[in-house]
């Protein structure tokens, strides 16, 4: 317990950097996600094209192969960026494919009957997705980005294996010196649970907020 | 013209074609001036120069990452047969009749889905020889991936018997069949067949997570990248490559899981209430980490 | 660039036991894969001189390879098994267009010691994370390390080491053109690149406290940080700057060793009789010239100046 208490301070600001690259890797994703969707489910090929291949990309190949890339490699081209930053870039642009699947498959769990329905009435694109298709979809979608934000969090450890001090690589750092693995790893674990409970939390209020009472 | 998006829309007349076509233009033009100006980019560095990419046209240096694709391959292997092993009996657990195999089940696959694998092998690696556990190199990979990804797994199968109709359970009940019996012939057998996809997707997410076998240096395909890339200093090249090979395989993979998907999805009754849309919905889900 | 590897015709036999994907190599290398990679090809000189020093190596009278010993047991399994590393250059670097040929100063010192007890350089690499060497040699998976293995009291009290065989110690490395950092005590409020888990983690707040120190996992990923200007300085072991100058334009040593890092060969603990036998060899190869001669056709490549006198045998607490 002792270590935890001397290293009180830079676990802090580590635990600070993990929830920062949290946050903004999870807007980040969010948005871009949902644009990809956008693209995904567009009239026009070129653009669905365009968004399949993203997701096959993100979804196949390993964040950790990704992160080396952008860290290391890329800058021999130039693009030369801080490493927290290009943390969160990686992130954003990793699980945005993840984010991309659920919105998909919520929009999918929209009986076509009912756009079709929509459409008898004379409602345009605009309109079905508005006042049909989004509404459902988003119920149907709050839980699977939960999970995605989840997941997340778990893959904002991996900064650690590219240079970025967060709670992962911060506890690890304290261990090496204090050598009590047991209760340094057990706090650790216990934030990363607190956290995931928090998203699941606010997934599960978001959740009932939009649900239909029937 | 059954793309994913497809029943959002009419089809298209004449003007919205012609629109169509003018977004097509559009957006190809935006998505090929990308491209070029990330060749650019990469041309002026001299990326793109011949002899930083003809080395990856010979056979050895294939050979050494192919070793190291045998390692992902390995470590891959070994963790879903024990992550799914492992996963099915936490899956009944988390089912059980009885409370305290219920609970504790539950409680495993709520911690274990909350952790980074990262921090499980930084304690293997670094905590746990303190007490003198100190396993060889592979298990220090196996070990904390099977923790998490049974977990993974186990709500993957919870998610396919829960899907099930209660009806089959009843039914094989009221034939007299012992709970335990009506589990192992009745209910697994058919979720085992509607999840398959998601469990060849969690097969893929599994293969990318052995690509931490590069933290704990175990021989699989990104270590040797990192070793190679650091004595050929072609490190856009290499990682490009290796990036292009997991994506290959786990695409096919991917490919795979998605036409079974279609094929369960066609094999399930159609879904007319909310019950099997919800089921049907949880099959879907990608499970993700 | 330098290549040091053994003609084709005696490569020795070099298992490299990476972790499960055993790559077992029989002597009889035939393709012509050194052009495969950039920097194989060249320096034949230093080959050709290897070559000579392996032909001449000292072996062990019979007597010396006492009956139940540590010894016997190599001799009779006909292979050392050593720790050693796959991607150092100058001191244990694999060629991985051809993985069975690994060269440096440390794995060449593994293959003389192969040959004194065998007569034949027959070594198996298991490389270690450097948190499992002790461990390697506790539980028997390993017969010696040479792996840049600081001899230190609190390792002695879990194993033994022979030697040593090398004196380094933390040095400093800048970007080629840079001329502000001089000594150690220009690192203060500089941001200094440190390999995780390596004795500069404590070292350089201890010299430089104003420091900002970060840190990366493994050694190209730090050269690699320094080249792209994610930090001021690289403090490492003086051998493997070395190694990362020698290779690469963008960077020089600027610091020469600040601190004492003596190298030991790890050997298994409570094991006296190895222990003697390994020092009496290094005391041979030593006197005869040959380590002098594998540290000219290694590290000496990027040292200018003659090959340094060998560290007196046991004058490191410790060893």
């Amino acid at each position: 317990m002792s270590a935890l208490i001397e290293n009180l301070d830079p676990l802090l600001r580590a635990l600070g950097t993990t929830v920062l690259i949290l946050v903004v890797s999870a807007v980040g994703s969010l948005v871009l996600g949902v644009l990809v969707t956008v693209a995904r489910v567009s009239p026009i090929p070129v653009l669905r094209g365009a968004a399949f291949a993203y997701v096959q990309v993100f979804v196949n190949i390993p964040l950790l192969a990704l992160l080396l890339l952008f860290v290391f490699a890329l800058p021999d081209a130039g693009l030369l960026m801080p490493l927290t930053t290009t943390v969160i870039v990686v992130l954003v642009v990793y699980e945005a494919a993840y984010v991309a699947e659920a919105v998909r498959s919520g929009i999918n769990t929209v009986a076509a009957g009912q756009v079709e329905a929509a459409r008898a009435l004379g409602l345009r694109l605009s309109q079905t997705l508005r006042f049909v298709v989004v509404p459902q979809a988003v119920r149907a979608v709050v839980q699977p980005l939960g999970n995605v934000m989840i997941a997340l969090l778990m893959n904002t450890a991996l900064a650690a294996t590219v240079g970025v001090v967060e709670l992962t690589s911060a506890v690890n750092k304290v261990n090496l010196v204090a050598a009590q693995p047991i209760p340094i790893f057990t706090a650790a674990g216990l934030t990363y649970m607190a956290l995931a409970l928090a998203i699941g939390l606010a997934a599960g209020r978001i959740e009932k907020k939009v649900a239909i009472h029937r | 013209m059954s793309h994913s998006g497809a029943f959002l829309y009419d089809a298209p007349g004449p003007r919205a074609r012609r629109r169509i076509l003018l977004g097509s233009v559009v957006s190809a033009l935006v998505l090929a001036g990308l491209l070029a100006l990330a060749l650019v980019q990469f041309a002026s560095r001299g990326q793109l120069d011949a002899d930083r990419w003809t080395p990856f046209l010979d056979w050895p240096i294939w050979s050494y990452l192919l070793v190291g694709l045998r390692g992902t391959a390995l470590a891959a292997a070994v963790v879903a047969v024990l992550s799914g092993a492992f996963g099915l009996l936490l899956a009944v657990g988390r089912l059980s009749q009885h409370r305290p195999v219920r609970w504790l089940s539950t409680g495993y696959i709520e911690v274990a889905r909350t952790i980074p694998v990262l921090l499980l092998i930084y304690l293997m690696l670094f905590g746990l020889p303190a007490y003198g556990i100190n396993l060889p190199l592979l298990w220090k990979l196996a070990v904390p991936l099977t923790i998490a990804n049974a977990a993974v797994v186990a709500e993957i199968v919870r998610a396919g018997v829960l899907a099930l109709p209660r009806g089959q359970t009843e039914a094989a009940l009221s034939l007299g069949i012992r709970r335990g019996q009506a589990m192992r012939f009745v209910v697994l057998p058919q979720a085992l067949r509607h999840v398959t996809p998601s469990l060849i997707t969690q097969l893929v997410s599994l293969i990318k997570d052995t690509s931490l076998g590069y933290v704990v240096a175990f021989t699989e395909l990104l270590y040797r990248a990192q070793v190679l890339s650091a004595y050929n200093r072609l490190l856009i090249q290499t990682f490009l490559v290796v990036a292009l090979v997991y994506l290959v395989f786990n695409g096919a993979l991917s490919y795979l899981a998605a036409r079974l998907r279609t094929r369960v999805r066609r094999q399930v009754a159609p879904p007319s209430g909310p019950t099997e849309q919800a089921a049907d919905r949880e099959l879907e889900t990608p499970v993700v980490r | 660039m330098r290549d040091i590897r053994l003609p084709r015709r005696r490569l020795p036999l070099i298992t490299a036991v990476l972790a499960t994907a055993s790559v077992a190599i029989a002597g009889c290398g035939s393709s012509d894969s050194s052009d495969a990679v950039p920097g194989g090809g060249g320096d034949n000189e230093a080959a050709a001189g290897l070559d000579a020093v392996y032909e001449d190596a000292p072996v062990a009278d019979d007597e010396l390879i006492l009956p139940e010993s540590t010894m016997a047991e190599i001799k009779e399994r006909g292979v050392l098994r050593v720790a050693a590393a796959l991607d150092a250059p100058l001191l244990s670097q694999q060629d991985p267009s051809s993985p069975d040929d690994v060269e440096g100063f440390d794995i060449d010192l593994a293959k003389m010691l192969a040959i004194y007890i065998l007569g034949e350089p027959n070594i198996e690499i298991v490389p270690p994370a450097s948190e499992t060497r002790e461990a390697l040699l506790q539980n028997g998976t390993v017969d010696v390390v040479f792996n840049t293995y600081t001899i230190t009291e609190e390792r002695d009290e879990q194993i033994s080491f022979a030697g040593p065989y090398f004196t380094s110690g933390l040095a400093v490395a800048v970007a080629a053109d840079n001329d502000d950092i001089t000594s150690v005590e220009d690192l203060d409020g500089r941001n200094v690149i440190v390999g995780a888990n390596t004795p500069a983690v404590t070292a350089v707040p201890e010299v430089a406290p104003g420091a900002e120190v970060t840190s990366f996992a493994t050694d190209p990923q730090a050269v690699q940080a320094l080249v792209q200007g994610r930090g001021d300085a690289y403090v490492q072991d003086y051998t493997l700057l070395l190694a990362a100058a020698a290779q690469n334009d963008d960077i020089k040593v600027a610091v020469q060793p600040f601190t004492e890092e003596p190298y030991g060969i790890g050997l298994p603990p409570q094991d006296p009789d190895f222990k003697d036998f390994v020092n009496t060899w290094l005391t041979e190869i030593e006197d005869d010239g040959s380590w002098a001669e594998i540290w000219e056709a290694t590290l000496g490549t990027v040292v200018e100046g003659d090959a340094p006198t060998p560290p007196e045998i046991g004058s490191v607490p410790g060893s």
